[in-house]
């Protein structure tokens, strides 16, 4: 039994995020890159940006809470034994900075039924608190049937 | 930290670090992501479902390549994009290296080829790319 093509188009959130100057140290250092912009405010104040800001893959936190909806909607089944993540885009419009509120809406733009598995894709659009688009991205699932 | 110029860069110009998968880094990472899927938390559950024990998640492969991309620019701002395919599954005490490699240069945007490797040459991301404006 595979992923009904009829849920193109379903969509999840809008989801909230406050973004904090301690959480992005703590992913930070999970991904090994202490990067002074993310870290050290002294360093951070003097760069364009004049402050710290989180690193652009920090959009797995605050939009990656699409996949709870998605991966635990009931009426989609996925059977998520058998999924994988196949492919990730990050398109990146804006920095985000510790205090920023970010709104993020996801919704199903593809669904492929092949013979031994379907691909399903999950867009993300994430705005800040100015209604500027801070972060588009793509989560490609392959479930194999 | 200095910033890369786009007029110091040209075509084929090359960089690359690596990265060791330490042995507690997916235990890190699920707490900083919030991914606790048992597959890369739990050696039997891996070992179970056929995958030898834990593996890395892939967007923590995707966040050591990501800084092989910000650390050659020097300002992480100035990536517009970054993408990749998952080819196939990281383990622990694996290391990665992620080779940046300037495909085109059009005004102050940059697409850059990304190769992302283990220890044994074996591309774990495929199709990797990334954009950046400087």
């Amino acid at each position: 039994m595979g992923v009904d093509a009829k849920f193109t188009g379903r969509e999840y959130g809008p989801l909230t995020y406050e973004i904090g100057k301690e959480k992005i140290r703590e992913y930070a250092k999970a991904i090994k890159n202490e990067d002074p912009h993310y870290m050290d405010e002294d360093f951070a104040k003097n760069t364009k940006y004049g402050g710290i800001i989180a690193p652009p893959t920090f959009a797995v936190v605050y939009a990656g809470m699409l996949a709870e909806p998605f991966f635990f909607d009931k009426e989609l089944n996925l059977n998520l034994f058998m999924l994988v993540h196949g492919e990730q885009d990050f398109e990146f419009f804006e920095v985000v900075r510790p205090g920023d509120v970010i709104t993020s809406r996801g919704k199903i733009i593809n669904i492929e039924n092949k013979e031994k598995l379907d691909v399903v894709t999950l867009e993300g659009k994430s705005v800040n608190q100015d209604g500027k688009l801070v972060c588009k991205t793509v989560f490609t699932f392959v479930i194999r049937k | 930290m200095s910033k890369r110029d786009i007029n110091d860069i040209k075509v084929g110009d090359t960089f690359s670090a690596s990265e060791e998968v330490d042995k507690y880094r997916t235990i890190y990472y699920a707490g900083a992501s919030g991914d606790f899927n048992p597959i890369h938390i739990d050696p039997e559950f891996g070992k179970a479902v056929g995958l030898g024990g834990v593996i890395l998640h892939g967007l923590c492969t995707f966040g050591f390549m990501t800084k092989t991309v910000t650390d050659w620019t020097g300002d992480p701002g100035a990536l517009k994009r970054i993408k990749c395919r998952f080819a196939m599954p990281v383990h622990l005490g694996d290391t990665i290296t992620t080779e940046v490699r300037v495909a085109a240069v059009e005004e102050n945007r940059a697409t850059i080829d990304l190769k992302v490797a283990n220890q044994d040459g074996a591309e774990v991301l495929l199709m990797a790319s990334a954009e950046v404006e400087l």
